[in-house]
């Protein structure tokens, strides 16, 4: 890998308009992923997958070039309908479309050309490798006492003209006072088996409120990393959805400040996987002063072979009186194969809190089935109303009414 | 209707029923009675399809093979089992599961499936004659029903289906003399020269309100005396023990 990771880079700063300064900048991020490479199963944080064999099997060789100079043709039917949106549109990891037509544009301000300060946690290898590759790093800026009128989408496609390829993004996003947005992230993948590394940043000032809604749903064969690191202010309040079921490996990341009294975070999550999938939530919430809240909650249905893994920390300061944090993870098994695992973590340095943690597994319940089924509904339709009836209260806590609705659609639950 | 021929029943070797035998006609309704254990709740659940039991013998329903038939094709056929524990189903939606269920049994008897105008009207006249709250109906199955809320939802469940053969296990059990009454004019409403009922029962309580054509005391699984509803006054005064 070392040798065609260098070649890559090499051709990159050849064809590209980086300054000297990026371009060392990118060289010591480069150098940074080198000493370490993909995580391995031995890193604590990966115990439960092993990125770098999961890449040798899946992709074997990848390759870390990606020609952005010619434009791709965006596929105006990968549009959500009936939800009026604005839209960022990326296609091969490249930016095929900005557009804002909903909002007032003296309210939001989105720069493209922002030079990432690197606040995130520095012993991540995938962060190294982004911040090396990152062809273009835009920032969107919310501005106070504004809340975006309609949702923005984030398309994440990929089409055939792409394979075995290495493709990072990265996005920031500055909410300020009294400001809100809400962001959906579609994964819309055509192209097979590569390497995509996502990573976002969000600075959420006092009131504000960001709900991320990320929707994995179409089944391709890419494997993918995404990473969101959420500060918050005073009585600030994140939501975080993940559906999870697409790809056929994915690892979510949520990292969580709660540096502002009374803040929040929410963070649910679905894994509905088959055949070989792979799928992991990994949320670390650090609450770092009084009074804040976090609540999580992760549900999976698991089929033959496949596998879902949910490590969930909470971490309290000692400063961090009257703490109240929560999560529970259930699993349904469908298949003697399927296998879920569940880390929960809690490291609490202040008395007076409330935390608490729960995890449960098991097959569907045979009497429920029989039940449903002694009333005339067949096999298929029993087991479907049990598993949309146990996924229901995860999606019933999205709170925006709308993408409630929409992912209801999406995933066939009915009411 | 329901002609039931040398039943034997074992679960991991041990022998439930023994050689059981009954014979229900169109219109009639029949009671068991028998103490715990006697086999009442497995006779019920055979009946209705459930897995795990060895079986011997032969049930026919209207001249099908029952053991042929899956739990939702006897369902199709008109059999209903009331459950002894109505399970709760979390996430479910009562109506939904409601319309679910009678759209699939008149899907297979090629009846018109019911669109959601015409269910809802339907589903409101067989609550408010059984005074079942509405407003469950738009609650998760059973969940937080307390054990006369779930009873009752049975009995809705029966009328909205009308089945041929009804059977109803232990459904008098944790009711107030209030809900009996209305779980009983229930079942006596659906009663008609057609329909049959099969209801199993400890007490002779229930049959105060639902007067049995035949009476069968159940001890270790076998029918160890028929009668009249005379029968299960008897037994109230012996009790089981002393019944032999």
């Amino acid at each position: 890998m070392t040798e065609q990771i260098k070649t890559d880079f090499e051709k990159i700063v050849k064809t590209s308009a980086f300054s000297e300064k990026d371009v060392e900048l990118k060289k010591m991020y480069l150098n940074k992923f080198l000493e370490t490479g993909f995580p391995t199963r031995k890193l604590e944080n990966w115990k439960f997958s092993d990125l770098s064999q999961i890449i040798k099997k899946n992709i074997g060789e990848l390759s870390f070039y990606n020609d952005y100079s010619f434009p791709y043709k965006v596929d105006t039917s990968i549009f959500i309908e009936g939800l009026e949106h604005n839209k960022i549109v990326f296609i091969n990891g490249r930016v095929e479309k900005v557009d804002f037509t909903h909002e007032d544009h003296d309210k939001i301000e989105i720069n493209d050309d922002f030079k990432f300060v690197d606040r995130l946690e520095d012993n991540n290898s995938l962060l190294s490798l982004n911040n090396a590759f990152t062809n273009k790093c835009f920032k969107i800026t919310v501005k106070k006492n504004y809340s975006l009128k309609k949702p923005l989408v984030v398309y994440h496609s990929t089409n055939n003209k792409i394979s075995s390829r290495n493709i990072n993004l990265k996005l920031e996003f500055q909410l300020e006072q009294n400001s809100s947005l809400r962001l959906i992230d579609l994964f819309n993948d055509g192209a097979e088996n590569n390497f995509i590394n996502i990573f976002y940043n969000f600075d959420l000032k006092e009131n504000a409120i960001l709900k991320n809604y990320k929707i994995d749903k179409v089944q391709n064969k890419n494997i993918r990393y995404s990473y969101n690191n959420i500060e918050q202010d005073n009585n600030s309040v994140s939501e975080t959805f993940v559906l999870s079921s697409g790809s056929n490996f994915s690892k979510n990341e949520i990292n969580c400040n709660l540096k502002g009294e009374y803040s929040s975070a929410f963070v649910n999550g679905i894994f509905s996987l088959n055949d070989g999938q792979h799928h992991e939530v990994r949320t670390t919430i650090n609450h770092l002063v009084e009074n804040t809240k976090s609540y999580q909650l992760i549900k999976s249905v698991l089929g033959k072979n496949s596998k879902s893994a949910y490590q969930g920390k909470i971490f309290v300061d000692s400063k961090a009186q009257k703490t109240d944090g929560y999560q529970l993870s259930k699993a349904i098994l469908l298949d003697e194969t399927s296998e879920f695992n569940a880390k929960p973590e809690l490291e609490i340095y202040a008395d007076d809190v409330k935390c608490s943690h729960g995890s449960a597994s098991g097959s569907l319940d045979e009497n429920s089935i029989f039940y449903l089924m002694s009333r005339g509904l067949n096999y298929q339709q029993s087991k479907e109303l049990l598993i949309n009836g146990f996924l229901l209260d995860v999606v019933e806590k999205i709170t925006d009414t709308e993408i409630k609705n929409l992912v209801k659609n999406m995933i066939g639950l009915k009411e | 209707m329901l002609k039931i021929n040398n039943l034997s029943a074992n679960v991991e070797d041990k022998s439930i029923l023994k050689d059981f035998s009954l014979n229900i006609n169109p219109g009639e309704v029949h009671a068991i009675m028998g103490p715990n254990g006697s086999g009442k709740s497995t006779l019920s659940n055979i009946l209705s399809g459930k897995k795990g039991y060895e079986i011997s013998g032969e049930v026919l329903f209207e001249n099908n093979n029952l053991f042929e038939l899956e739990t939702e094709e006897r369902a199709h056929k008109g059999i209903f089992l009331a459950f002894q524990y109505p399970l709760e189903i979390p996430g479910v939606n009562t109506n939904i599961f409601l319309k679910t269920s009678l759209n699939a049994i008149r899907k297979a008897k090629g009846e018109k499936e019911l669109d959601a105008i015409e269910f809802l009207k339907l589903v409101k006249e067989k609550a408010r004659e059984l005074k079942f709250d509405e407003e469950k109906l738009n609650r998760q199955l059973n969940v937080g029903f307390s054990g006369g809320e779930k009873k009752k939802n049975e009995i809705l469940q029966m009328s909205m289906l009308s089945p041929k053969l009804s059977i109803l296990d232990e459904t008098d059990s944790g009711l107030d003399i209030d809900a009996l009454k209305v779980v009983s004019d229930g079942v006596n409403t659906l009663r008609s020269k057609d329909n049959s009922f099969l209801i199993i029962t400890h007490y002779q309580r229930l049959l105060d309100y639902i007067k049995p054509d035949f009476v069968h005391v159940l001890m270790n699984g076998r029918i160890i005396k028929s009668g009249g509803p005379e029968l299960a006054l008897e037994l109230e005064k012996k009790g089981y023990e002393n019944f032999n």
